[in-house]
C-alpha cells in the first residue's frame, strides 16, 4: 500500500466517522452516550431497576402464591404495617443485629491483629498467608455443611472431642446446636472463621498502601508501637476500615446459607435471623407481599446503617487530617 | 383320538399366547404417546425409591420415558409449589402429600383425575379403582367431592420398640393396637431400659422444630376426651381451640422424654433419631408405616435392629383416645402438564394391582385392597396386614385438619414446642401461643370475614363422607 492509499484509507475513516457522528447532527449528539450506554442500562434495568419496582408493586398488593384464587387488591402500606407489628419481625431485628455486631467486631479486631503480624515480613508468612485464606475460598454452602457435620449431634469431629475434654472436666456434653444461647455463638464462630480472611485482606491491602515516611517520623520522635498504632496507622488505614466493615455488614446482616443449613433457625427461634424469616414467609407460606414488604424494609435498614458508617468515618477521618 | 389331540393342542396353544401376553395389552392411545418423554418431581424418601425401580419395565412396554428428579423432604413443598406456581409444566406430575392437597387443588395447580380414569382408551381394563381402599383414595386424593391424585401407599404413625432390649429388663411388649400399651405404659418402659452409660436411651423421641407436625401430633390427639375429639385444632366454627388442658399435658408428656436424650436432642429429627436407634442405641422410637422396611427391617443396612423390633402404634392417651393418624403420599398430574395423557398411562400403570403388590417387595406401602390382601406383602412386610382394618375404619384422613394454611400452623406448632422442649417457655405459654398465631394464620387465610358463608365442611366430624366408594368421585 502506498503513502497516497494510506492517506485515502486515513481520510475515508475520518470522513466516515464523521458521517457517522453527523447522523446524531448538532441536536441529537447527546444522544450518542445513551446510544452507547444503552446495552448496559437495559440490563441494569432489567436485573435491577425493574425487581425492585415490582417488589414496591407486589409489597402494595395481597399476592400470596399458593392461593391465587384470592382477589389480589392495592393495599396501601398494609404490609409494611403487617411487617412491624409481628413480633417475629422485631425478634429477628434483635438477632440479626446481635449476630452482625458481634460477628463484625470480632472478624475485624482478628483480621486486624493478623494483618499486622502478617505485614511484619517473619519467616513462613507467605505460607500463613494462604493457609488464613482458605475458609474465604470455601464456598458458604459447603462451609456450612462441613460446619455441620463437626457438630453433628453424637458424632461429629467438634462434638467428640470437645466432648472428650469438657466430660473429663465435669461439665458434660456441650450441646453447640440445641442450646438457643450456644447455638447462637456457634454460627457467629463459623461466621468468624468463614469471613475473618476478607477482613485480613481488605486491611493487608489498606496497610501496604500506608506510607513509610510518618513511622519513620515517628521513631525519631521517640514514640511507642502502642502510640504509633492509634495515631498513625489507625487514622490512615481509615478508608480500609470503612469499605471493609460496610462489606462485612451488609453480607453479615444478610447471611442465610450458614443458619439455614446448621440450624434452620432454630432451636425454637433462637437463632431465625431476617433471612430466616423472609425466606419462611415468602417461600413457606407463599407470603410474596409480606415478604416483599420485608425485604425492601430490610433494603432501608441496610441503607441507613451504611449511611450512618459514612458520616461518622468520614467525620473522624476530617479530624484526623 | 384326534379331536383330543387337536383340542389339547390348541388349549396348550392358546395357554402359551396368554402367558406370552403382557399383563396389560395397550390400547391404540396408548401405544400412539411412545416417544413421549414426562417428567416426575419426588421427594427422596423410601417409598419413592421403591417405585423408581419400575421405571425401566414402564418405559420398555410404553416406549414413554420417565425423568425423576428427587429433592429432599425438607425443599420438597417449597420446589414444588414453585414449580406449579411459575406454570412452565417443566414437571408433569408431582408426588403430593396428603397434607399439601387442599393447598394445591384449592390454587388449581392439578388436573381433575377421574376424567382420565374412566377414560378406556387410557386406563387398563383391571385398573379397578374401587379397589382402592375408600378412606385412602378419598382422603388422599379428593378435594371439594373431585379426585385429584392417586394414592401409591398411606399409613399411620406408630412406634418401634426392641423387643430382645425389652426381654432383657423383664418384661415382653404388647402388641399393636392392645388397650395396655398407654401413654404411661410407654414412659414406665422407656425409663425402664434408660441406662445412657451403657448407650441405651429409653425412648429417641424428634423434638425438632420442623418434626412437631408430624412427631408430636399423636400425642395430641391420644390426651383427648372422647367429647373433645375434633376439636383440636379447630371448633365447629373454625375458631383456634388449641389453649387448653388437654395440649399443655400433651406437651408436657412429649417433653418429659427429654429426660432420656441427650443434652443435644433438641434439633433431633427423624434422621437422627432413626440413625440412634439404627446403631442400636435406643430402646424405641418414632415410625411412619411406610418407612418400617426402609429404616428398621433391612438387615443389609440395619444389621443390630432388623428382625429385632416390635411395631407398636402410637399409645392410648389417659382418656382411653388413640391417634387416628393417616399418612399417605399421592401422585397427582399437573394442570399445565403437555403430556397429560402419557402422564396418566404411567400413573395408572404404576398404582395397577400388579405393580402396586410388586412394589411392596422394595418398601412400598399397599393402598388397595388386592395389595393388602397379597403374598408378597404378607411376605416382605408382615406388620402391614395388622393395620388393614384400622386403615378400613377408624383412621381419619382429617386428623390433621387439611386446609391450605397447614403449613403455617404446623410451623407455628413446631416452634413453640421445641422452645418447651429448650425450656425457653412453659407448655401453658406455649399452647396460648399457639392459638394466637394460629388464629392469626386463620384470620389472614379469610376464615372470619363476617357473613362469609362459604367456609368448608369439616369433614372429620362425620367420617362417612371418606367411605364413598371411589367410583363416585367426581
Amino acid at each position: 500500500m502506498s503513502i497516497s492509499e494510506h492517506t485515502t484509507a486515513a481520510h475515508a475513516l475520518t470522513f466516515g466517522q464523521r458521517g457517522f457522528l453527523s447522523r446524531f447532527g448538532p441536536s441529537n449528539r447527546t444522544m450518542f452516550p445513551w446510544v452507547l450506554m444503552a446495552p448496559t442500562l437495559i440490563i441494569l434495568f432489567a436485573i435491577g431497576i425493574y425487581p425492585f419496582l415490582y417488589s414496591l408493586y407486589i409489597a402494595g398488593h395481597n399476592v400470596i402464591l399458593s392461593k391465587p384464587y384470592i382477589p389480589q387488591y392495592f393495599v396501601g402500606l398494609y404490609q409494611y404495617q403487617a411487617v412491624v407489628q409481628d413480633p417475629e419481625f422485631w425478634h429477628a431485628l434483635r438477632k440479626t443485629l446481635l449476630f452482625t455486631v458481634q460477628a463484625v467486631f470480632i472478624e475485624f479486631w482478628l483480621g486486624l491483629g493478623l494483618a499486622l503480624l502478617v505485614q511484619r515480613q517473619l519467616q513462613g508468612v507467605a505460607f500463613m498467608r494462604i493457609f488464613i485464606l482458605i475458609p474465604m475460598i470455601l464456598p458458604p454452602l459447603v462451609a456450612a455443611l462441613v460446619w455441620r457435620y463437626m457438630f453433628y449431634p453424637g458424632a461429629g469431629l467438634m462434638t467428640y472431642y470437645v466432648g472428650a475434654v469438657t466430660r473429663a472436666l465435669g461439665l458434660g456434653e456441650i450441646p453447640f446446636l440445641s442450646d438457643p444461647v450456644i447455638a447462637f455463638q456457634t454460627l457467629v464462630f463459623v461466621d468468624v472463621w468463614e469471613w475473618t480472611p476478607f477482613m485480613f485482606l481488605m486491611l493487608s491491602a489498606g496497610l501496604a498502601s500506608i506510607p513509610r515516611q510518618p513511622y519513620e517520623a515517628a521513631e525519631i520522635d521517640g514514640a511507642g508501637s502502642w502510640r504509633v498504632f492509634w495515631t498513625i496507622t489507625m487514622p490512615l488505614l481509615r478508608p480500609a476500615i470503612l469499605i471493609a466493615v460496610i462489606i462485612r455488614t451488609m453480607d453479615a446482616f444478610r447471611t442465610y446459607e450458614l443458619i439455614v443449613i446448621m440450624t434452620r433457625g432454630g432451636p425454637g427461634n433462637a437463632t431465625t435471623t431476617l433471612n430466616v424469616f423472609l425466606t419462611k414467609t415468602g417461600l413457606e407460606f407463599f407470603d410474596a407481599s409480606k415478604a416483599a414488604a420485608l425485604s425492601l424494609i430490610m433494603m432501608m435498614i441496610i441503607i441507613v446503617m451504611s449511611f450512618v458508617f459514612i458520616r461518622v468515618f468520614r467525620s473522624k477521618t476530617e479530624v484526623a487530617e | 383320538m384326534n379331536v383330543i389331540k387337536t383340542t389339547a393342542a390348541l388349549a396348550a396353544g392358546l395357554a402359551l399366547w396368554t402367558l406370552a401376553l403382557p399383563a396389560h395389552a395397550q390400547t391404540e392411545a396408548q401405544k400412539a404417546l411412545a416417544g413421549t418423554t414426562i417428567h416426575f418431581l419426588a421427594p427422596s424418601m423410601p417409598q419413592f425409591a421403591a417405585l423408581v425401580k419400575f421405571l425401566p419395565e414402564f418405559e420398555q412396554k410404553y416406549g414413554i420415558k420417565v425423568v425423576v428428579d428427587e429433592v429432599p423432604f425438607e425443599n420438597y413443598r417449597q420446589k414444588s409449589l414453585v414449580e406449579m406456581q411459575q406454570g412452565t409444566g417443566t414437571y408433569d406430575f408431582f408426588a403430593v402429600d396428603v397434607m399439601w392437597l387442599a393447598e394445591y387443588a384449592a390454587a388449581g395447580f392439578l388436573e381433575p383425575l377421574m376424567p382420565y380414569v374412566k377414560n378406556t382408551d387410557l386406563t387398563d381394563a383391571d385398573y379397578d379403582i374401587d379397589d382402592f381402599l375408600p378412606r385412602v383414595i378419598s382422603g388422599t386424593g379428593v378435594f371439594n367431592d373431585t379426585l385429584f391424585t392417586i394414592p401409591i401407599g398411606a399409613g399411620p404413625v406408630g412406634t418401634t420398640f426392641r423387643t430382645d432390649v425389652a426381654e432383657k429388663a423383664g418384661f415382653k411388649l404388647p402388641e399393636r393396637f392392645s388397650p395396655e400399651f398407654t401413654t404411661q405404659y410407654m414412659f414406665d418402659a422407656a425409663k425402664k431400659v434408660n441406662n445412657p452409660e451403657s448407650n441405651m436411651i429409653g425412648f429417641a423421641n424428634i423434638p425438632g422444630r420442623w418434626f412437631w407436625g408430624v412427631t408430636y401430633l399423636p400425642y395430641l390427639y391420644a390426651f383427648q376426651t372422647p367429647e373433645t375429639k375434633g376439636d383440636e385444632y379447630v371448633d365447629k366454627d373454625w375458631k383456634i381451640s388449641i389453649n387448653n388442658e388437654r395440649t399443655v399435658a400433651s406437651i408436657d408428656y412429649f417433653t418429659s422424654f427429654k429426660q432420656f436424650m441427650p443434652s443435644d436432642s433438641a434439633n433431633w429429627g427423624i434422621g437422627e433419631a432413626t440413625a440412634v436407634y439404627q446403631a442400636g442405641n435406643a430402646f424405641g422410637t418414632w415410625n411412619y408405616q411406610d418407612f418400617i422396611k426402609g429404616f428398621f427391617e433391612d438387615p443389609e443396612t440395619q444389621a443390630k435392629v432388623a428382625g429385632k423390633n416390635v411395631h407398636l402404634h402410637t399409645p392410648v392417651g389417659p382418656n382411653g383416645v388413640i391417634d387416628p393418624w393417616f399418612g399417605a403420599w399421592s401422585l397427582g398430574l399437573s394442570k399445565d402438564s403437555k403430556n397429560k395423557e402419557a402422564t396418566w398411562t404411567f400413573i395408572q400403570w404404576l398404582t395397577s394391582k400388579d405393580i402396586q403388590a410388586r412394589a411392596t417387595q422394595y418398601g412400598a406401602g399397599p393402598s388397595r385392597h388386592s395389595t393388602y390382601k397379597s403374598e408378597t406383602l404378607a411376605k416382605y412386610q408382615p406388620w402391614w396386614p395388622g393395620v388393614y382394618e384400622f386403615m378400613l375404619k377408624e383412621t381419619n384422613p382429617d386428623e390433621r385438619i387439611r386446609v391450605p394454611e397447614w403449613a403455617e400452623i404446623s410451623d407455628i406448632m413446631g416452634e413453640e414446642g421445641n422452645r418447651v422442649w429448650i425450656g425457653e417457655i412453659d407448655s401453658k405459654t406455649a399452647a396460648a401461643n399457639m392459638e394466637k398465631r394460629m388464629t392469626e394464620a386463620m384470620r389472614k387465610g379469610g376464615y372470619y370475614i363476617p357473613g362469609r358463608d362459604d367456609l368448608p365442611k369439616q369433614q372429620w366430624r362425620d367420617l362417612t363422607y371418606y367411605d364413598r366408594l371411589p367410583s363416585t368421585w367426581n
